[in-house]
């Protein structure tokens, strides 16, 4: 299956031994999309690697451009301003929705139902208008730089965001349950399909949705706060099962939850300037930095190490799909073949971060 | 966190070194590199899983940063070793850690250090033929790889 299968969600290639309709073996196969990413940190000013970022997890660019910010501003010791902090959050937050209700939709369609994948673009395209608006990029808005961000939002960005949410929150209460949780048909699809249990999440080391769908109760926004999630209320979604549809319900439990953290941040939102001035060409004395933010597909890190100059000397990205994909090799092992799109599918691999 | 690197100490005595004490974050540097495995599972004892092996190239050595972190809280422990020029291959520490494979197998892939024991020693982000390591600062773009098609590869 893959590279360039239409189910496997970019090009992951999976080599599955079948007999009859049951796979005995799978082994994953990666680095059809690996760019050099790490290289060309070594060959780029700390300021000009934004765009490289973005093309990371390109369904949460915005996570990858303030997780890189916050890297580069620990390294160099810039401190953001009180509004920048709580602009990320609510950004980070948006990309998450956004990143989600396209892996509803796109599960949705991978367990046949094509009106879960429109409905699912038709609402992320509402935050999507919404990204443009404010950065002027869509799937690579450039929006974040070295001590804040590139301009102020806009003076209606608070009443609109918060009428987009209502939307969102009010069709995945009534229209999503009746397409999906209520569906016997998805129920069937996934329920019991695909299972990781927290001790293959444990060894193998994944972490994020998949990790919270095992049982897993931990988020590195209440474990170690970062930005200003200390400062806001919200619960971390988990599921006890560890199947597909397990996973499936964490994601759309993380949507309301983010909603909840965008509406609290944006009556928190204190006013000033959105950015710390600083040089362009940007040196950073010799030291090893280390960073890690929960994206919306776990446990992303950077790990930096500089020699005074205004370069990366060496810049490590982790990147929690990485891990997440390898426990395909034993869950698929004794599915069927359709089951195998679906599995794959609730991973949620996004493989610009994988390859790199 | 302090009786981790206390085990460590009386273990392993003078090659355990601690370089940065910080409680959450602490960076311990390893002399002897034969040593990694008995290291990595008294720290298994208490991390669960390789987070990140950051090898950086400092020519003609190589520095291998092993990240360890853990589900129960955000704490994690780096241990440094050096691998030096006579033989760039190291112990695997997978039958230790099992989240390790992956990672180790891209250190090979990009910096061509061997990680002896490990159950599947491949290539993983690059085909199979690729000429050299790219990540080395040495690494070269010659006209093998300008020309390089992947036409050889099998399907």
């Amino acid at each position: 299956m893959g590279p360039v299968h239409p189910s496997t969600h970019g090009v992951l290639k999976v080599v599955v031994d079948i007999e009859g309709d049951t796979i005995k073996k799978a082994v994953t196969e990666i680095g059809f999309l690996h760019r050099g990413k790490e290289k060309l940190a070594e060959i780029r000013y700390f300021s000009n690697y934004y765009p490289i970022v973005d093309k990371l997890d390109y369904l949460s660019a915005l996570s990858m451009e303030t997780l890189y910010a916050s890297l580069i501003e620990k390294a160099a010791d810039i401190k953001i301003p009180e509004r920048a902090v709580y602009l990320r959050t609510i950004f980070v937050e948006i990309q998450r929705i956004m990143s989600h209700l396209l892996f509803i939709g796109a599960f949705g369609q991978d367990v046949g139902n094509i009106t879960g994948l429109i409905w699912g673009l038709r609402e992320r395209e509402l935050l999507m208008t919404l990204v443009e608006e404010v950065s002027g990029g869509r799937l690579a808005p450039m929006y974040m730089t070295n001590g804040g961000m590139f301009y102020d939002v806009p003076k209606d960005f608070g009443d609109k965001l918060v009428d987009i949410l209502d939307k969102i929150e009010k069709k995945l209460e009534k229209d999503y349950v009746a397409m999906f949780q209520n569906n016997e048909l998805f129920k069937i699809r996934t329920k019991g399909v695909g299972v990781i249990d927290s001790q293959t999440v444990k060894r193998l080391g994944i972490t994020g949705p998949n990790m919270r769908a095992s049982g897993i109760t931990r988020d590195l926004r209440k474990d170690q706060p970062y930005l200003a999630y200390d400062k806001l209320e919200f619960d971390i979604a988990s599921e006890k099962e560890g199947d597909s549809y397990a996973r499936f319900m964490v994601r759309v439990e993380e949507v309301f939850q983010s909603i909840k953290i965008i509406k609290q941040a944006l009556r928190l939102l204190p006013d000033g300037p959105v950015v710390t001035k600083t040089p362009w060409l940007l040196k950073i004395p010799p030291k090893y930095t280390f960073v890690r933010h929960e994206t919306p597909r776990g446990e992303m890190s950077f790990y930096l190490v500089t020699d005074g100059s205004e370069k990366a000397y060496r810049l490590k990205i982790r990147s929690p799909t990485f891990f997440s994909i390898r426990a395909l090799e034993e869950v698929l092992v004794g599915s069927k073949v359709a089951d195998a799109v679906v599995i794959i599918a609730s991973i949620d691999p996004v493989m610009g971060e994988v390859d790199r | 966190m302090a009786d981790i690197i206390d085990d460590l100490k009386l273990k392993l005595k003078d090659k355990i070194s601690v370089l940065y004490s910080d409680p959450k974050e602490p960076v311990v540097a390893l002399a002897d590199k034969t040593a990694i495995k008995p290291v990595a599972s008294i720290i298994s004892k208490s991390f669960d899983i390789l987070f990140m092996l950051v090898v950086v190239d400092r020519a003609p050595k190589f520095e291998l940063n092993y990240l360890f972190s853990r589900y129960s809280d955000d704490k994690t422990i780096t241990l440094r070793v050096v691998v030096d020029e006579k033989d760039y291959a190291i112990d695997s520490i997978c039958s230790v850690f099992d989240s390790a494979n992956w990672e180790e197998r891209e250190a090979y892939d990009l910096f061509g250090i061997k990680f002896t024991g490990h159950p599947d020693m491949r290539r993983i982000l690059l085909p199979e033929d690729w000429p050299g390591f790219p990540l080395r600062k040495d690494f070269k773009v010659t006209d093998e790889i300008r020309n390089w098609t992947g036409l050889d590869l099998k399907f």
